[in-house]
């Protein structure tokens, strides 16, 4: 018999008790509905941990900051209690930034890489943003410059500052979330290409200037990147900071806090915590990729590990529901059996047709559950990200996120449990004697 | 005239040591391409356990079968489902169909455990409806026949892989007289027209009479008709009948 006749047989006897089958097969979509989901949340909180981990620079990344500022930009706890006095290395209270002589000592720390020191240099001073569209003066929290390599800031629209040699000359800026429509324009895609104005005061000398520029695209809200501030571009920058530094004094100008530095550690010579350890003890302070995604990882894991749990019961369940039904089958058929015998049905044909109904049980109960699920997550993925949704801000996380990869292997598994489960009736059904089968009442 | 069954010492002992059950002894017999048999016998002769091992349904515990010349007790498993699903047909006393299934189902059933294409499946299980008159029942759920159509369907299903031999346990066990006349008349029709080797197992006298001859079993000896010679010489019934009661296991 040809393998897809045995495979349209045995589906064929299936439904020949559509109660018992299609209650078999709600127990195996009970089971597999909680995984799926599951493994769909699995996935999409690891897509979205890579991708802030790589709007960060890689796993091997490492946020140095000055002495107290650790807590305040994880922004996780509130209070840490008193705290020792410490003179600042910097001369200013700049959260965060270092001045050129801090560099000097930073690079010097043995385990930093010094060559991967990339300073997306910050503009934390006065000033505010306008446009032609509105009268209001929107204030600059933080302007910063990309530093060198593979950044990818997840946008809502545009593109990144161009930052080719071609383009050096643009004057660009990528704004945060929310300010298209703070200067009068509806839709994030409608201020892409127009010009604002950045309005800042120099710090020494009180005088105000303006830099007209062009808008490149508008950042996505996510969980680690929007503290950055907005991106300028390279040409936008040097214009700045030409203007903003002029007037300081020439012996100061080396402790000016004007950076942020970030930078790569081997990760192959220290873990983690001896990193942090080592900087902590040169007197700075150090936030990992850890530090940042520690918090959401652990809050996952926990939930995942108690529903996979769940779905695992109920998977038990249905193996056990899968080898019951069989069983039931196979007494009945037993006449059938002994048919299949006398005319010439080897012994391994009639274990696989009970096995392939095993099987089939299990890939309908997963397509159920898979089907389903992909419609439940849609839904709340859509929900979560509706205004008043608890994902709103974080519109490039998919909660549940369902590929190829995720739901194939894992229908694979449903399989081979049915399989499993159905190795007993279909082992019971292929040893029975034609002729006591036939002669079964 | 060929032999297509030829059986030497044929010996069925059911059981182990203390609990064992010797349904025949010492079976001598050969069948000839063409003719038609009746195995009689009554309830618990052996008569049955004999027809399983022709029909290679059961292994014997010692002697040999010879299907066509190959002795099948030294084939395989394997082989033998093949064996029993090319050569033979075969009709029961109490049909053993697929109540759910159609007729054509029914019958397409022998063709589909030999692996015949679909389309192919279809041709040949319409044409043996035909030649037992059903042609009009194709579409119809098995379990809505009547009883002599079931068994006509058996048929059909006995004979669409064009078998050597048929075996027909009880055909008519099930059927009133007239419907089982009209059952044993298109038996004896194939074996006439197409030349199919005929085995009837039967406690039936009339039945076994139509036949060209019949082989006596009792207490699990041939007591009469072993071979196409002794038929002719030896009609006396049997005279050493000490049947046993175990019943016809």
């Amino acid at each position: 018999m040809a393998f897809f006749d045995m495979i349209r047989t045995a589906n064929h006897n299936l439904f020949r008790n559509k109660v018992r089958t299609l209650l078999t097969i709600i127990a195996i979509f009970v089971g597999s509905f909680t995984i799926i989901l599951n493994v769909a949340i699995n996935t999409g909180v690891d897509s979205f941990i890579d991708e802030q981990t790589a709007s960060l620079g890689g796993d091997n990344f490492i946020m140095l900051m000055p002495p107290g500022s650790a807590e305040m930009a994880s922004g996780m706890t509130t209070s840490s209690g008193p705290v020792e006095f410490v003179e600042k290395k910097t001369g200013e209270t700049e959260i965060g930034a270092f001045s050129d002589q801090d560099i000097e000592t930073l690079k010097n720390i043995d385990g930093i890489d010094a060559d991967s020191f990339y300073s997306p240099t910050p503009f934390n001073g006065t000033g505010y943003f306008t446009s032609d569209k509105t009268d209001k003066k929107y204030e600059i929290q933080t302007m910063m410059i990309l530093p060198p390599g593979n950044f990818q800031i997840p946008l809502a629209v545009g593109e990144l500052v161009d930052q080719t040699e071609a383009a050096k000359q643009k004057k660009q800026i990528v704004l945060e979330p929310g300010y298209p429509q703070a200067l009068g324009y509806e839709k994030d895609e409608d201020i892409i290409g127009k010009t604002i104005t950045v309005n800042f005061k120099n710090e020494i000398t009180g005088e105000w200037s303006k830099i007209n520029v062009e808008v490149a695209g508008v950042e996505a809200n996510s969980i680690v990147s929007s503290s950055m501030g907005a991106i300028m571009s390279r040409a936008f920058y040097d214009e700045l900071s030409d203007v903003y530094y002029d007037g300081y004094p020439e012996d100061y100008k080396d402790k000016i806090p004007k950076y942020y530095i970030m930078a790569t550690y081997d990760t192959s010579r220290f873990s983690e915590d001896e990193i942090k350890q080592i900087i902590t003890d040169a007197g700075y302070e150090a936030w990992t990729v850890s530090d940042m995604m520690g918090m959401i990882r652990t809050f996952f894991d926990a939930i995942m590990i108690v529903f996979t749990i769940f779905g695992g019961i109920a998977l038990l369940a249905a193996a056990i529901g899968i080898v019951n039904t069989l069983l039931m089958s196979v007494e009945e058929r037993t006449r059938e059996i002994g048919l299949d015998k006398a005319l010439g049905m080897s012994s391994g044909r009639v274990f696989s047709e009970f096995a392939i109904e095993a099987i089939s049980l299990g890939f309908w109960g997963s397509s159920c559950g898979v089907i389903i699920a992909m419609i439940v997550g849609s839904l709340v993925n859509t929900a979560v990200h509706a205004p008043g949704g608890f994902l709103e801000a974080l519109q490039t996380f998919n909660l549940f996120e369902f590929t190829v990869g995720n739901i194939l292997p894992f229908m694979l598994v449903i399989m081979l449990i049915a399989f499993l489960a159905g190795t007993i009736p279909a082992w019971k059904a292929a040893r029975k004697n034609p002729i006591d089968a036939l002669r079964y009442e | 005239m060929k032999k297509v069954i030829e059986v030497k010492k044929l010996k069925k002992i059911y059981g182990k040591r203390s609990t064992a059950f010797t349904a025949l002894k010492n079976i001598d017999l050969a069948i000839e391409a063409g003719e038609s048999v009746a195995i009689v016998g009554k309830s618990g002769s052996g008569k049955s356990t004999l027809m399983h091992l022709l029909a290679l349904l059961d292994r014997p515990t010692e002697g040999s079968i010879e299907i066509d010349g190959v002795d099948s007790t030294k084939l395989k498993n394997r082989e033998l489902n093949h064996l029993r699903n090319q050569n033979f047909g075969f009709v029961f006393q109490q049909f053993f169909m697929n109540p759910q299934d159609t007729v054509l189902q029914n019958v397409m059933l022998p063709l589909k455990i030999a692996g015949v294409k679909r389309k192919e499946r279809k041709q040949l299980a319409e044409k043996a409806l035909r030649t037992v008159g059903l042609s009009n029942r194709m579409k119809f759920k098995a379990n809505n026949l009547s009883g002599g159509q079931k068994q006509r369907v058996c048929i059909a299903r006995a004979i669409v892989n064009n078998p050597q031999i048929l075996f027909a346990d009880e055909p008519t066990g099930n059927l009133d007289s007239t419907t089982g006349e009209k059952v044993i008349k298109l038996l004896f029709d194939l074996n006439k027209k197409k030349h199919v080797t005929l085995i009837i197992v039967t406690h039936d006298e009339d039945l076994a009479k139509l036949c060209d001859r019949q082989i006596r079993i009792s207490d699990g000896r041939i007591v009469n008709g072993g071979s196409k010679k002794s038929t002719k010489t030896s009609k006396s019934p049997a005279t050493n009948t000490k049947a046993t009661a175990k019943g016809d296991k």
